[in-house]
């Protein structure tokens, strides 16, 4: 390697130190997203009066307990928290696992009709889902599924978001160089995917993971459709406090509120996963 | 019907034999009439509802009266996602729970599909007779060749509220009494209202223009659609007569133009946008919600309805022929619409009833409200015998209501011109009963 | 496959070409080469085929019918619903509407979401906080956006109306206008999905070798040229996976135009349908009209439409990225 002047050497190093503007700039973003969630919890922790104010109040009030209590009071949010975090807890593992393998599959392997089967994948993104729950009602009640949980998690096992996603990640995260050598090792298949693949793709599946959770932890029509009434997962027993001519909203977002929380430990543990993959090393040894 | 079935059941069968998935042989039952169940066997029911309908302290008392009997109760909130199953499961053709609440503006869409239904004036018990009912509440339930599909549950009977401050500054009078004369017919009502606006120094007489529109509208011999199911919005003088009215009013600055149930409209009722306001009997948890404590003794209610009376809302329970205990669901139907199980929801949510010997019980009669200041139960108990013999609702007449009329006129408050908004509103409707 | 772990080292590569007949190890490593990547993309189409394949074909043959929900005997008419809907008003006004909203949302979004992407990626301190922070619009509850939403935009008492007035310019009616409502449900799906799309893309940053920036930056790259020579084309996958996603979501935008509706729940999309996107209408007619064959034949045409623009960015993004300034490998 060349020898670099001292200025040079100086960028080298400082390349990706983030100025004090990008702190600013994302310091906007970041307000700007966490708006709602401050003045969900705003209206949860005082009343309904809160929203017909043309100035609403800026800090919280004292009522949040008494909301959360009144939640807990009106639906069974224990059980349905307990369905929702199985449901969106398999669904998050199995959309990962299979859409890493299939992204694998399409972005390393050769085999006859990948680009078709890939193609295929893609385009069945484009079709409406708005009239699905009919058939899938249809399907779920001939396989004797409806009313039970496995209705709501084998539809999204796997998606073609996941496999196009990681497909499109492991393209250029990968090198071919790194399964040639494993191979040569005599590692199999699957070894490779394990040992190999998976580090490399982990900034990608812990946002699609990160997509995965959320979608299926705010999924809501379709869980109300097919599921029992005893046994419901939290949208759908949340829904229930917005009844009645008039919404008690201070109700509705405290329970929201109560409800996001679940969320943003899984964003929290899985953001740390978003670092740059260990084939920073690989390749340069 | 029976090839497509078919047709369906034989594509979902080559798709899941085609990847080795096994198909139980669940559903799909195309049995008829299911036998009632022995006198003590047991028998699970579902029963599903929307919004508060004040059932909760009833269930187990059913369960207790009948030790065979199991009752599952699917509570959605609102009652859009709540229609959206039902229209789901009608259409495939399971999942329906055996009794099934309906609300009065999706009826004519479940009459229009009567086959679906049980007819419980056949299969329900002998002491759920018609003579239980409103009458117009009983006989809107009906089929055209007859078979009752719905038990009515609770009722909107209409009143006006208004504001008694707004009144009194513009030099109308205030009380109760004397304000009925104001509200005797639409044209007293909107002539009114223009008196009010040059008063007032431009305030808003009424709420949003298609709140009255909708009450005049069925207030006529006929609707949106005759009793020919034919579509009737341009032939029937009635509605033109009621939209020219309407949209003379709002060219004459009486709407305050705010979109029923939006955010703005809340606003409004604290902000004392409106002066008047068709009141049906659950409006006034609206108002006083959203008005808030701080308008408190501004608000009041009297029993008169600009031509005559009117309902608006309620609710009816069917039992869908999905399900496999039509005899058991139609007897908990018939015994949770009886007069005293409605007292007893009215108590606990304040769901006004839509029996004939409720609507003269003490419980009802003794209701008063501070906010307004006036004995509700009684007031409105009169306004429900107001209403006259209910107008036919032919297939589509909801819609027409929900997708046609009322966003045309909201057109109008928005600037578009009444004529360009009436042909909207025709293109619209004909479009739904295509 | 612990087995082949053991002793695998020496015999792969000296045994294929001396032994005519392949040993059992031998043939097992080729069947894993050969089948495994079946294996591997089966999971998919085993779901599809349970939960995905029929609903395609249930609303296929629906569409030919005149089917309402819960009717007796739906009439076949072919391709009649097809025809009908190409001579509909309202179905093109909707299509209009959707390609409207879409390009005043997508646009704007992606370009935010890549810059956005690459300040996310400089090494922030507490990276983590920065990154959920960029992604929560995605997890705040639809309730809370659509009264927060309304009290922005409200025409009469909303906050923008309110400001525009206090400084001096004329109020937008933002329900009534069709620009204004586009416009507005524009910037609501751009608060809801750029930092979405900004996670995607630091992802995908995160894969670049630094030593490409370092090379770069040697051979005296600035930051805009490093930016452009050699982040974006190495973004190629990614941003043909973004593009294609925002497209197929733009085009079957849904909740944003609904929340927006001034009447909680409406499927009109405004008063005289100004701001009714397709997917609206397709539900409009299947679950308020009750008109399955129609909403069947609604979907299958916006997919379509969907397929077309689609490839159509395909090939346009292609180009973009297509920048041959970085040797790869």
């Amino acid at each position: 390697m060349t020898t670099l002047q001292g200025g040079l050497r100086k960028s080298v190093a400082t390349l990706g130190k983030p100025r004090k503007a990008t702190y600013v700039v994302l310091a906007i973003f970041v307000l700007g997203s966490l708006f709602p969630f401050y003045w969900s919890f705003l209206v949860a922790s005082r009343d309904n009066g809160m929203l017909t104010e043309r100035i609403p109040p800026f800090l919280p009030g004292g009522n949040f307990f008494a909301n959360a209590s009144r939640v807990f009071d009106s639906v069974p949010f224990w059980k349905a928290l307990g369905n929702s975090i199985i449901v969106s807890g398999t669904v998050t593992l199995t959309t990962v696992l299979f859409s890493s393998l299939a992204g694998f599959a399409f972005a390393k392997l050769r085999f006859r009709g990948r680009n078709g089967l890939f193609v295929f994948i893609v385009v069945t993104l484009a079709v409406p889902t708005q009239l699905g729950i009919i058939p899938l009602f249809i399907a779920m009640s001939e396989l004797g599924w409806a009313g039970h949980l496995q209705a709501v998690i084998v539809p999204n096992l796997v998606t073609a978001f996941g496999v196009f996603w990681m497909r499109q990640y492991t393209v250029d995260a990968l090198p071919y160089e790194l399964i040639e050598a494993a191979r040569v090792d005599g590692c199999s298949m699957i070894r490779i995917f394990w040992n190999v693949c998976l580090p490399a793709v982990r900034p990608a599946a812990a946002i699609l993971a990160m997509f995965t959770f959320m979608m299926s932890w705010n999924d809501f029509l379709w869980p109300l459709v097919v599921l029992d009434a005893g046994n419901p997962t939290v949208q759908v027993a949340l829904e229930k406090l917005q009844s009645g001519y008039y919404v008690d909203y201070s109700l509705v977002l405290a329970g929201t509120t109560l409800a996001t929380i679940p969320i943003l430990i899984v964003f929290v543990l899985l953001g740390r996963q978003i670092v740059a993959g260990i084939m920073q090393g690989a390749v340069k040894g | 019907m029976r090839t497509i079935r078919n047709g369906l059941v034989l594509a979902l069968g080559i798709t899941m034999t085609a990847l080795g998935a096994t198909a139980c042989n669940g559903g799909g039952g195309d049995q008829q009439t299911p036998a009632a169940a022995a006198p003590n066997e047991h028998v699970d029911l579902t029963l599903a509802t929307f919004t508060e309908f004040g059932y909760e302290a009833l269930i187990p008392e059913y369960e207790r009266l009948h030790p065979n009997i199991k009752i599952t109760h699917r509570k959605t909130g609102a009652g859009g996602p709540y229609h959206q199953d039902l229209i789901t499961k009608l259409a495939a053709g399971s999942g329906l729970a055996d009794v099934t609440a309906v609300e009065e503006g999706h009826l004519s869409d479940v009459l229009d599909k009567g086959s679906k239904f049980n007819d419980l004036s056949k299969i329900g018990p002998a002491d759920a007779s018609p003579d239980r009912w409103l009458s117009w509440k009983y006989d809107a339930a009906k089929t055209k060749d007859g078979k009752l599909i719905g038990y009515g549950t609770d009722i909107g009977p209409l009143a006006m509220c208004y504001r008694k401050d707004m009144f009194k500054a513009a030099g109308l009078p205030e009380d109760p009494e004397q304000v009925k004369p104001l509200f005797a017919t639409w044209d007293s009502y909107f002539s009114t209202g223009a008196d009010f606006v040059k008063k007032s120094g431009g305030k808003a007489w009424f709420d949003s223009a298609a709140q009255n529109f909708n009450a005049m509208v069925n207030q006529l011999p006929e609707g949106y659609i005759s009793t020919d199911d034919k579509l009737a919005v341009e032939t029937n003088q009635g509605i033109k007569d009621a939209w020219t009215k309407v949209t003379d009013a709002v060219a004459k600055g009486e709407s305050a133009k705010l979109t029923a149930f939006s955010n703005e409209w809340n606003t409004g009722f604290k902000q004392g946008a409106f002066a008047t306001k068709v009141c049906p009997a659950w409006m006034l948890g609206v108002i006083k919600e959203q008005a808030g404590p701080e308008n408190a003794g501004k608000w009041a209610v009297t029993a008169a309805f600009p031509g005559g009376g009117g309902n608006w809302g309620g609710s009816y329970l069917t039992v869908p022929t999905q399900s496999k205990h039509p005899k058991e669901a139609a007897e908990l139907a018939a015994w949770l619409t009886a007069p005293e199980q409605q007292i007893k929801a009215f108590q606990a949510k304040g769901t006004f009833p839509s029996q004939v010997k409720a609507l003269t019980d003490p419980a009802l009669l003794s209701k008063t409200d501070d906010y307004f200041g006036a004995k509700v139960g009684e007031l409105f108990a009169e306004q429900a015998k107001k209403v006259q013999k209910p107008q036919y609702k032919g297939p589509g007449d909801g819609q027409i209501q929900e997708n046609a009329s009322s966003p045309a006129l909201q057109a109008v408050e928005q600037g578009k011109s009444a004529a360009d908004a009436w042909n909207q509103m025709v293109e619209a409707a004909k479009k739904i009963t295509r | 496959m612990t087995v082949l772990d053991k002793v695998a080292p020496e015999g792969s590569k000296a045994g294929e070409r001396v032994s005519p007949r392949p040993t059992f190890r031998h043939r097992l490593s080729r069947w894993d080469v050969k089948i495994s990547p079946y294996l591997y993309v089966a999971p998919f189409f085993i779901v599809f085929g349970i939960a995905g394949l029929f609903p395609l074909l249930y609303t296929a043959y629906v569409s030919l019918f005149k089917w309402k929900a819960g009717s007796d005997d739906p009439d076949f008419i072919g391709l009649d619903n097809y025809k009908d809907l190409l001579g509909d008003g309202q179905f093109w006004n909707a299509l209009t509407n959707t390609v409207s909203i879409f390009l005043l949302s997508s646009v704007p979004q992606i370009i935010l979401a890549v810059l956005l992407a690459a300040l996310l990626g400089a090494r922030l301190r507490g990276a983590t906080g920065w990154r959920v922070g960029i992604l929560l619009p995605y997890a705040a509850s639809l309730v809370a956006i659509g009264i927060i939403f309304a009290n922005l935009f409200g025409p009469k008492y909303g906050l923008i109306n309110g400001v525009l007035q206090t400084i001096g310019l004329d109020p937008v009616d933002w329900q009534a206008s069709r620009f204004g409502s586009h416009v507005a449900i524009a910037i609501m799906v751009n608060w809801r999905w750029t930092g979405y799309n900004a996670l995607i893309v630091l992802a995908a940053m995160q894969a670049i070798p630094k030593e490409l920036h370092e090379a770069a930056l040697i051979d005296g790259a600035g930051t805009w040229r490093r930016f452009f020579n050699v982040t974006l084309p190495l973004l190629k996958p990614t941003l043909i996976f973004v593009t294609i996603t925002s497209t197929i979501g733009g085009l079957q935008i849904f909740t944003e135009p609904k929340l927006f509706d001034a009447l909680p729940g409406s499927n009109n999309g405004g008063s005289s349908n100004q701001f009714q996107t397709v997917t609206l209408y397709l539900y409009q007619s299947a679950f308020e009209n009750y008109n399955l064959g129609y909403a069947s034949a609604i979907a299958w045409m916006l997919f379509l439409v969907i397929v077309i623009i689609a490839l159509v960015n395909f090939f346009l993004t292609g180009r973009l990225a297509r920048t041959p300034a970085v040797k790869k490998k």
